[in-house]
């Protein structure tokens, strides 16, 4: 009994986990999902987005000092917002960038789309340092969503909360923009059938413009609700894009809720080996992956292949 | 044949002769003028043979630019490259320029083994100096013994270093675990109590460090009621902290190092659990905690140096750090700099005294060196131990301090140890030396 007790925050832990996880596979599963590129650069788009986050809740605006002080003036909660949802806007302009210099890349060899996004990976991180520092960076957050709360004679972060809430939310605002609208309708169609889609006079190259804009976007939304739980450095980016791809993959590429069935395995692998066998804690994820593959190549929910018998 | 002819022919046999007994005469004389005669494999020197000035000396960098310690890695960088240009300021070593390489080793020691390879053998670097990670510094040392290369390891603090991964070529400049175990375990039991957990980052260095903090812990009359081993790179510590919440230690030792403690430091602060209970860290790097704010530096720990001691020479090193590297995120130097500054200028004094770069002849001045605490900016004198070569210092426990003077005024020293009353008893016994005999000659 004392043991079970002793599990079930563990347990709620690696729920929380396991949200966080699969909303920093959103955008990543997006984008290989409808446009079959592998995003090297999501991770870095990830951090980018911590950055910007940063610049909206505490800017450095050093010829601007009126506007900033008149900024600054404002509540936290109205910069936090604002950061919420600005820092991803900005990050999808940056998305969409990039996402002209791929053009070049469709129809060719896959390695030149990882190439490019492995390139754009390394200027977004260096871009940063060169802007921001290399220093750790800390995201103030307003009072309400920080600090701790008590469950029994636990003290859980009350932040975690709040950012697993919010990951919910965007699973859930993903899942009806995907399903429930012409446009999430003609982003699957584009997926399956790229040909039939353009026939039909749809304007791929917009769609396409607009897909990986909206993957950027959210790697930013998962990097400013990251911030404070994983500290923002120029190189974050890559403790958030391995677990990406892992995740995908072991969903099922192209499957909005294999992203988030992986995720939630995933968080809970890692939270309940964190706490009874916490040298496998970063292990076993790579664990499950080959457990999952080896039976079940194509992920949880992936599609079947018409190659498989 | 004609005589004409054959006179033609024989022409160039005589021209080469000459240009030889030239060559020979013109080698001679420079030797005799003390510029460095040509006696290297042709590989290594024809350029500045040919050049006729001497050869730069080389150092390679062997620190990480990225990865768990990359930020580490960067500041003993500066450090060292501080005191190679106070040295060429100077005119260099030995009437040689010197000349720095450094090449990323990525927190992870199979580069390191590439990076001290190719550094020794294609860059021709007479001495390789740099490490934080203690597994990538053992790597790099493996290297260097094998060619007879001095490395300085200045900052992996693994006591295993200077125990039973020491080698002749090899010089730790950086307390090591044992020692800021020595300095803090004893007062710690009595301020806070005898039930501990141990929090391990898993490599060498936690594992090691945390051996030391057990043995001292239960030496001392106190239990250790668990070990939590934290993967390197680990970045969500919330299963660890309910883990930390279930078991209730009074104490918490931890060995985590790198990106990992400031990752470790902020979701211990928004629990709120950075009162309760105490927190020890072994060793703080100052890079780890910069920039993280006044509630992240909770606790007590170690550390070799801090900006503000109240000793002579460490306002000129700030000031000549701020000079050299305006703009800098890190507005003042810490102990990775520290070490790395020191170690350097270190070396190359040996380097001047001994008046060679031969790795022999530099070693000998390196064993047992006396180093002053004036000299070396701390309270008290410093030396090399000849069995395990590992530099006994100052070690200084430290807090966050709470009436700061200025801004970057984080730490309050609560001590200063002597290195007499922390040394680690059991290096030289685990450490064995490899003969001079043994160790290639080895001189760039």
């Amino acid at each position: 009994m004392d043991f079970l007790i002793n599990l079930l925050p563990h347990l709620l832990n690696g729920v929380t986990l396991g949200l966080l996880f699969a909303l920093i596979a959103l955008g990543f599963m997006l984008i290989v999902g409808v446009m079959e590129t592998i995003n090297l650069a999501h991770g870095s788009l990830f951090a980018l987005g911590m950055y910007f986050a940063l610049f909206f809740v505490a800017p450095q605006l050093g010829l601007l000092p009126d506007l900033q002080a008149w900024y600054l003036a404002l509540p936290i909660g109205t910069r936090y917002l604002a950061a919420l949802f600005l820092a991803p806007v900005f990050v999808g302009i940056f998305g969409m960038a990039l996402e002209l210099a791929m053009r070049r890349t469709y129809g060719r060899d896959p390695l030149y789309g990882l190439l490019l996004t492995f390139g754009a990976a390394l200027v977004i991180e260096e871009l940063i340092r060169v802007v921001w520092g290399s220093t750790e960076k800390q995201l103030a957050l307003p009072e309400s969503i920080s600090g701790a709360v008590l469950i029994g004679d636990l003290i859980y972060s009350k932040y975690r909360f709040f950012a697993s809430g919010f990951a919910i939310l965007a699973i859930l605002v993903l899942w009806l923009f995907l399903e429930k609208t012409p446009y999430g309708a003609m982003i699957k169609a584009g997926a399956h059938d790229s040909e039939m889609v353009r026939a039909l006079g749809i304007n791929l190259s917009r769609l396409r413009l607009f897909v990986f804009s909206l993957g950027t976007a959210l790697a930013a939304v998962a990097g400013v609700i990251m911030a404070p739980i994983w500290g923002i450095r120029p190189h974050v980016g890559v403790d958030a894009v391995v677990p990406a791809f892992l995740i995908i993959v072991l969903g099922g590429v192209g499957s909005l809720w294999g992203a988030v069935i992986a995720g939630l395995l995933v968080g809970l692998v890692v939270g309940l080996t964190g706490a009874y066998a916490s040298e496998w804690s970063l292990m076993s994820m790579y664990l499950l992956f080959i457990a999952v593959v080896t039976f079940r190549a194509r992920g949880l929910f992936g599609k079947k292949s018409v190659l498989e018998v | 044949m004609s005589d004409r002819v054959k006179k033609h022919q024989a022409q160039p046999n005589e021209t080469r002769r000459k240009i030889l007994k030239a060559s020979a005469m013109a080698a001679a004389t420079a030797g005799a003028w003390g510029a460095a005669p040509f006696f290297g494999p042709w590989k290594h020197n024809h350029v500045w043979s040919q050049a006729g000035q001497k050869k730069p000396l080389v150092i390679g960098l062997t620190m990480d630019a990225s990865g768990q310690y990359g930020a580490s890695g960067s500041m003993e960088r500066l450090g060292a490259m501080m005191a190679i240009r106070e040295f060429n300021a100077k005119g260099g070593v030995l009437g040689r320029t010197i000349e720095a390489i450094h090449i990323d080793t990525e927190t992870t020691p199979a580069t390191g083994s590439r990076v001290a390879e190719r550094m020794i053998t294609r860059n021709e670097a007479a001495f390789l100096i740099g490490g934080v990670h203690s597994g990538v510094a053992n790597a790099i040392s493996q290297v260097a013994q094998k060619y007879g290369c001095v490395y300085f390891n200045t900052n992996s603090s693994s006591p295993t270093e200077s125990g039973k991964d020491c080698h002749r070529v090899k010089f730790v400049w950086d307390g090591n675990g044992t020692n800021f175990a020595h300095a803090i375990v004893k007062n710690a039991l009595k301020a806070n109590g005898n039930r501990w957990l141990l929090l391990t980052n898993d490599y060498v260095w936690g594992h090691n460090t945390s051996k030391a903090m057990r043995t001292l812990v239960e030496g001392n009359g106190g239990k250790i009621v668990d070990e939590l081993l934290v993967p390197q790179n680990t970045r969500d510590f919330s299963s660890y902290l309910l883990k930390v919440q279930q078991i209730k230690p009074d104490v918490v030792a931890t060995a985590v190092g790198g990106d990992d403690i400031k990752a470790l430091r902020q979701q211990v602060v928004s629990l709120k659990m950075n009162q309760k209970p105490a927190w020890i860290n072994n060793q703080q790097d100052w890079p780890d905690v910069y920039g993280l704010g006044p509630d992240a530096i909770f606790g007590v720990f170690g550390t070799t140096w801090y900006w503000r001691l109240d000793l002579p020479g460490v306002k000129e090193l700030v000031a000549a750090y701020q000079k050299t590297y305006p703009g800098m995120a890190i507005r003042v130097p810490g102990n990775v700099y520290y070490n790395g500054y020191v170690a350097t200028r270190e070396l190359l004094r040996c380097v001047e005294e001994a008046g060679s770069t031969n790795n022999v002849s530099v070693i000998k001045k390196l064993e047992g060196r006396k180093m002053t605490a004036r000299d070396r900016m701390q309270h008290f004198d410093a030396w090399i131990n000849p069995t395990t070569h590992q530099c006994q210092q100052t070690i200084y426990m430290a807090g966050y301090n709470d009436k700061p003077a200025e801004k970057d005024d984080i730490f309050r020293i609560l001590a200063q140890v002597p290195p007499q009353e922390v040394e680690d008893a059991g290096a030289p016994a685990a450490c064995k030396l490899e003969s001079y005999a043994s160790t290639p000659t080895y001189e760039q």
